[in-house]
């Protein structure tokens, strides 16, 4: 049938994230004051009209799929398709503990799964971009290009880890792709591609026939003059969280206007689980300004240029400033923090001071007790 | 299937002195806390007490109460045996009629009730605002092997004429009833929430239908007819935070109490949550000119302004400059720069145009009588425009009388 079928890769870690995903996978960090990486590839999807979502797991997958649960918060806990979690592919004997080869090899191990594909056209994502993309208008521009796959690029050749970066030629042929740049050049991919679903499991064949494994190098590289691989630009914010500084920087461009107006666009709300706790409370000698603060917080200090997650507590004066603070994060009575982020359940005792920098923001691990 | 115990909950009320807050909705409906609708409590109380099957009785203007109950999801009743169920009037082979009155409304749907074959039926209103154990009333009702157990409260001996008040022996048996007493002969308020054995309701239920000079009312008729023939009647007593949030002061003091956790009423005590089908919006932003002191903010919203001792829904926006104290503000209210809002409550989507007035302080407004401003949803506020202390408008900008 017609329509778009959505893909998303949740793997481990790529980058540095340190602390951050000790305990998780990228695409289930939390981000931007309630959101984990993932709500936005699933929400990208579901905005787009999609129904049918498969999420290809690898190691240290407790946390997403506590997150996922049924799909119900996408519309996605449907009778027929809807989400469709496919567990580790690496089923050899120790699965999750060998690391991760590539994509192609990803996708040989669920080939029973995308051989039942009912749509003719798949969207593939990755589980850590944060981005909110026109998908139904990209897709549409694949189909009337006549592209074999159309790669989605930022307007930028931003150092992301692990990035794969594209050059093309005036109509946007993409004539060239790089990766493993010490210095990036040409277009920030954002490891988003459409192609169609008879195309997917011709290459899933043929590389597992050869023992290829990389969807960029196996594909997309050794086979650029072979396929025609057309891109689409994407000119608004995409973060690819990978590692603690991109997760930092990207944090602290929340509480910019303009880009949260780009990425909460009303028309393509991002979803996420609800947290089900009451207001926000900001004290009588509580101070916050220049913060994005989401629901159940308690503020009697002073914070400032910074994100709270559901539930933080802001003891009277303590100070917070350019921080990243995750659900139920404790900050006692006059105890100071600048440029940290605090993992989950994170309590800071009284008259405490951690202080990173802009340009290494400390990472206190889950539950952990300053 | 089965049940024990089942919930019957009232929200047909037009809650006609919330005005023009419940021009386009129910009364359970209204917006409360920043977060919530009047009727989740009722119901996260009846999840948190373990009972799976409510019916709601829906009449006046039900839609947008309907469609924030839906499947009953947020509040987990959406079980496969029971669940929340709307129950408006509906017609029989012989015709049908409106609910005539809380009894009859019950007796309306006697055919829902006798579905689950219930021993207790727990009767609930949808305008209180309170968090309460029903299971614990239950467990009274049972040892005190009563036909109905009243759930009643201590309220100032001042205050008791405004109430149902119950006189009780020393078991806390109901000796006598008085609605709305001179002189009252006990403190204990009733609460408007009943448990009653099923088979001993249906009858007072059916007794009381066949009375042409009934007014099918629980308050006025069933309970007195019970207590009359000498049915076993227990008190229930409560000592929480209870809130009947039927006028607008009542509704405006339930936002200011829920601010001070000292007023009783804690929202954040994680051990009895209440639920709210929540809207998906981002985290709120506060701007560098804001200015926030004891305030309740939720998602989606955008503070740039000053705001003091108040409550904001979700997708509120007050602008730089703008200052609003002491109001109650429903979700999507826009303040623009400039203006100052001050006991006020702004129904959902009102917007305030800049450099306007609207409400004032008691201490300004005196000698001159003083009262809540009340926006209409909807009403739209011309830059520049007061609107004085005490003012109510419609959703058209009109001044309308309370």
């Amino acid at each position: 049938m017609k329509g778009l079928h959505g893909i998303i890769f949740s793997y481990e870690e790529r980058g540095d994230l340190r602390e951050l995903a000790e305990i998780r996978s990228a695409s289930s960090i939390p981000f931007g004051g309630r959101y984990r990486a993932i709500d936005f590839a699933l929400s990208n999807l579901v905005n787009a009209g999609v129904t049918d979502v498969g999420v290809v797991l690898h190691g240290r997958y407790q946390s997403i799929l506590d997150h996922l649960g049924t799909g119900k918060v996408w519309d996605l806990s449907r009778k027929r398709g809807g989400l469709r979690v496919l567990p580790p592919f690496n089923s050899r004997d120790d699965w999750g503990i060998l690391p991760f080869r590539g994509k192609m090899e990803a996708l040989a191990g669920v080939r029973s799964y995308l051989a039942n594909i009912r749509q003719d056209y798949v969207a593939l994502m990755d589980g850590d971009l944060v981005v909110n993309l026109p998908l139904a208008e990209i897709y549409e521009s694949h189909v009337r290009s006549g592209a074999d796959i159309t790669a989605v690029c930022g307007n930028d050749s931003f150092q992301t880890a692990d990035g794969t970066y594209f050059e093309f030629s005036p109509e946007g042929r993409i004539t060239d792709v790089l990766f493993n740049l010490q210095r990036p050049r040409g277009y920030r991919g954002l490891d988003v591609y459409i192609l169609s679903t008879k195309l997917l499991l011709e290459l899933v064949d043929d590389c597992a026939a050869k023992d290829q494994y990389s969807w960029r190098r196996d594909v997309l590289q050794a086979r650029k003059d072979q396929l025609r691989l057309c891109s689409y630009i994407w000119s608004g914010f995409a973060a690819q969280i990978r590692s603690v500084q991109e997760y930092y920087d990207r944090s602290m461009q929340l509480l910019d206007p303009a880009i949260r107006a780009d990425l909460f666009t009303p028309t393509r709300p991002i979803r996420a689980k609800g947290a089900d706790k009451a207001s926000t409370y900001v004290g009588t000698d509580g101070c916050c300004m220049d913060a994005l603060v989401a629901e159940g917080c308690h503020i009697e200090g002073t914070v400032e240029n910074s994100v709270l997650f559901p539930g933080v507590v802001v003891e009277a004066g303590a100070v917070v400033r350019n921080c990243v603070l995750f659900k139920e994060t404790v900050v006692r009575c006059g105890a100071s923090l600048a440029y940290v982020i605090a993992d989950k359940d994170v309590e800071i005792l009284p008259n405490r001071t951690l202080m990173g920098h802009a340009t290494y923001p400390l990472v206190l691990a889950k539950g952990s007790v300053v | 299937m089965k049940k024990e115990c089942i919930a019957m909950l009232l929200a047909g009320g037009q809650g006609s002195r919330l005005y023009v807050l419940t021009g386009d909705m129910a009364k359970p409906a209204v917006p409360f806390g920043g977060k919530y609708r009047i009727i989740d409590f009722p119901l996260s109380n009846c999840t948190n007490s373990g009972i799976d099957t409510v019916g709601v009785l829906t009449q006046y203007r039900p839609l947008e109460l309907n469609s924030y109950i839906g499947s009953g999801q947020p509040w987990d009743l959406d079980g496969s045996t029971g669940g929340v169920h709307i129950l408006p009037p509906y017609q029989g082979s012989k015709g049908g009629t409106w609910y005539k009155g809380t009894a009859n409304a019950i007796y309306q749907n006697i055919g829902f009730i006798d579905l689950y074959d219930p021993d207790y039926v727990v009767i609930l209103s949808g305008d209180h605002i309170y968090k309460m154990d029903y299971s614990l009333m239950v467990a009274r009702h049972k040892e005190a092997g009563a036909a109905c157990t009243i759930s009643v409260m201590e309220v100032p001996w001042a205050e008791a004429p405004r109430f149902g008040i119950m006189s009780v022996d020393e078991q806390d048996m109901v000796t006598e009833f008085a609605e709305k007493p001179k002189e009252p002969k006990s403190n204990l308020a009733s609460m408007g929430i009943y448990v009653f054995s099923w088979k001993k309701l249906r009858q007072y239920l059916t007794e009381d239908e066949a009375n042409p000079a009934s007014e099918n009312d629980f308050g006025k008729n069933v309970i007195p007819a019970m207590l009359g023939n000498g049915e076993r009647m227990a008190a229930y007593r409560f000592a929480g935070y209870w809130k009947d949030v039927g006028t607008l002061e009542s509704l405006w003091d339930a936002n200011m109490d829920m601010l001070s956790p000292e007023s009783g009423l804690d929202l954040r005590d994680e051990s009895w949550p209440v639920y709210a089908r929540s809207v998906n919006a981002p985290p709120t932003f506060v701007g560098h000119s804001a200015h926030l002191s004891h305030s309740a903010i939720n998602r989606g919203s955008v503070i740039q302004g000053v705001v003091e001792n108040s409550v904001l829904s979700p997708g509120a926006v007050v602008g730089e400059g703008a200052r609003v104290s002491y109001s109650v503000l429903l979700p999507g209210t826009v303040v623009e720069p400039g203006a100052v809002v001050e006991y006020a409550i702004l129904g959902e989507g009102c917007r305030i145009g800049r450099n306007c007035r609207v409400g004032g302080t008691p201490e300004a407004t005196a000698p001159a009588p003083w009262g809540l401003t009340v926006l209409a949803p909807g009403c739209q506020v011309a830059e520049g425009r007061k609107v004085a202390a005490g003012i109510m408008l419609d959703r058209n900008g009109e001044e309308v009388s309370k």
